[in-house]
């Protein structure tokens, strides 16, 4: 039903000479659900691998002053906007406002000194070091949807990252409020 | 997981209500210091660490006799000053980390494995952990005495000492301590100087600890010393017989009524 209405809406924009690269959002109402679809969806129930945000390679140890930006990536319910059921009231202007030094910090602190080793890699034995890296991370942490709920330890993911042998405060201080959530639907949505 | 990495395991949920609230005028309520001497002293056959036991929150002392020489490994302590939620927590998390760093390597832990670990730590949280510390130990390569600062910069001496009666300890030592002394000029020495941060310092008082480390052994002294015990009271504040005359004596009989019934026969049919 869903392919049907889709196929309607795209004769509808060839036909006003519309290009299938502009992002468009067509809102379609299908019984009891809201989609929000853009032109070029296919199917939605295909795992999506891990969203790395990709770093440019650079040897800082220290992850530097964080540029300030206010996004709903994180927060984004279904419909796009940002989740107040979910996540509380949201004001951007305060979020622009507000110095995030220690939490910039804390937050691409891993990320940050990751790079910079596998710069060294990259700058020492070629680009194929690196990839060969993330590759194997990158196949390690497609899991399926289900498992989070178990049990959420991926311990081939925590042998590549190098902590398979040490104890963080992830470890001690995470609990059912902060840890990963149990919503399966959330998780396939997205 | 969304991220290959591991997470920070801090929420900054309230951040943005606390950034708010401070722009108003009510600032941060600050973490209060404990204010302690913790020093430690090479000698010729190891390190001896010292401590007091005093931990005060604000102006009022919160624990007379609490342990602030830490266990990090066998033959690896660590004295913390500062916030004592902050070094408890991240000398137990440092020494399990060098438990599982020791069975991984098969060897006996270094104490320069641990400077790192908690300076690594301590400065990625900028020094908002409040931790300040003087690690001690002796390994396989000898005796080694550090100071790790709240921010992450490490020191390494014959002599330190830290907390709010440093500079009182400090004294004591920069006057007394000689190289390659014996155990007993070295655990008198640092008695003194605890004693000094204890006696000039608000922040420091109660009981002398100490710990005596050598290549062979680790010997736990608590309490070596009690300089502030409490005296016994002067005069008894009990009220003598014959203070108050009686007035009236009422005895109440705890049996009001009594009745006997014999209980011998068949009250049952059990034919």
């Amino acid at each position: 039903m869903i392919g049907d209405q889709q196929r309607k809406v795209m004769s509808e924009q060839e036909e006003k000479g519309q290009t299938s690269r502009a992002v468009l959002s067509t809102v379609l109402v299908a019984r009891d659900s809201i989609l929000v679809t853009t032109c070029h969806t296919r199917s939605s129930y295909a795992f999506t691998p891990s969203t790395t945000t990709t770093m440019e390679p650079s040897y800082r140890i220290v992850p530097g002053n964080q540029t300030k930006s206010a996004s709903i990536q994180g927060t984004a319910n279904s419909l796009g906007l940002h989740d107040t059921l979910r996540h509380g009231p949201r004001s951007l202007a305060a979020e622009v406002q507000t110095e995030g030094g220690l939490k910039g910090r804390l937050e691409n602190w891993e990320a940050t000194q990751d790079n910079a080793k596998l710069t060294l890699r990259r700058n020492i034995y070629g680009m194929h070091a690196p990839m060969r890296l993330l590759m194997e991370r990158k196949i390690v942490s497609q899991t399926s949807p289900f498992v989070s709920a178990m049990s959420p330890s991926n311990l081939h993911l925590d042998i590549l990252m190098g902590r398979d042998e040490t104890i963080e405060p992830a470890d001690i201080f995470l609990g059912m409020e902060n840890g990963p959530s149990l919503d399966i639907h959330e998780q396939l949505r997205k | 997981m969304a991220s290959v990495y591991s997470s920070t395991g801090f929420d900054f949920s309230n951040e943005l209500r606390n950034n708010f609230m401070a722009e108003k005028g009510l600032p941060l309520p600050k973490a209060t210091s404990t204010g302690t001497t913790i020093v430690g002293c090479l000698f010729k056959d190891g390190i001896v660490l010292g401590a007091d036991t005093r931990a005060t929150e604000g102006p009022i002392v919160a624990d007379k006799n609490c342990e602030k020489i830490h266990y990090i490994t066998e033959s690896i302590r660590c004295c913390g000053a500062g916030t004592a939620a902050d070094t408890e927590f991240t000398t137990a998390l440092i020494s399990s980390n060098m438990e599982l760093h020791a069975l991984s390597t098969g060897r006996k832990p270094r104490v320069v494995t641990a400077m790192t670990m908690l300076k690594q730590m301590l400065f990625r949280y900028q020094g908002h952990v409040g931790a300040a510390l003087v690690l001690g130990g002796v390994d396989a390569t000898g005796p080694h005495l550090f100071t790790i600062h709240p921010h992450g910069s490490t020191d390494k001496l014959p002599y330190v000492t830290m907390g709010s009666g440093s500079l009182a300890a400090m004294a004591v030592f920069e006057s007394g301590w000689r190289a390659n002394m014996e155990r007993e000029d070295a655990l008198n020495l640092v008695k003194a100087a605890i004693s000094a941060g204890i006696f000039n310092d608000l922040g420091s008082g109660s009981n002398i600890d100490a710990c005596i480390i050598t290549a062979s052994h680790t010997e736990m002294l608590r309490n070596v010393e009690m300089p502030n015990m409490r005296v016994q009271k002067e005069r008894k504040y009990a009220f003598r017989r014959g203070t108050t005359a009686w007035k009236t004596e009422n005895v109440r009989d705890l049996v009001v009524n009594e009745q006997i019934t014999f209980v011998g026969g068949d009250a049952m049919d059990t034919t």
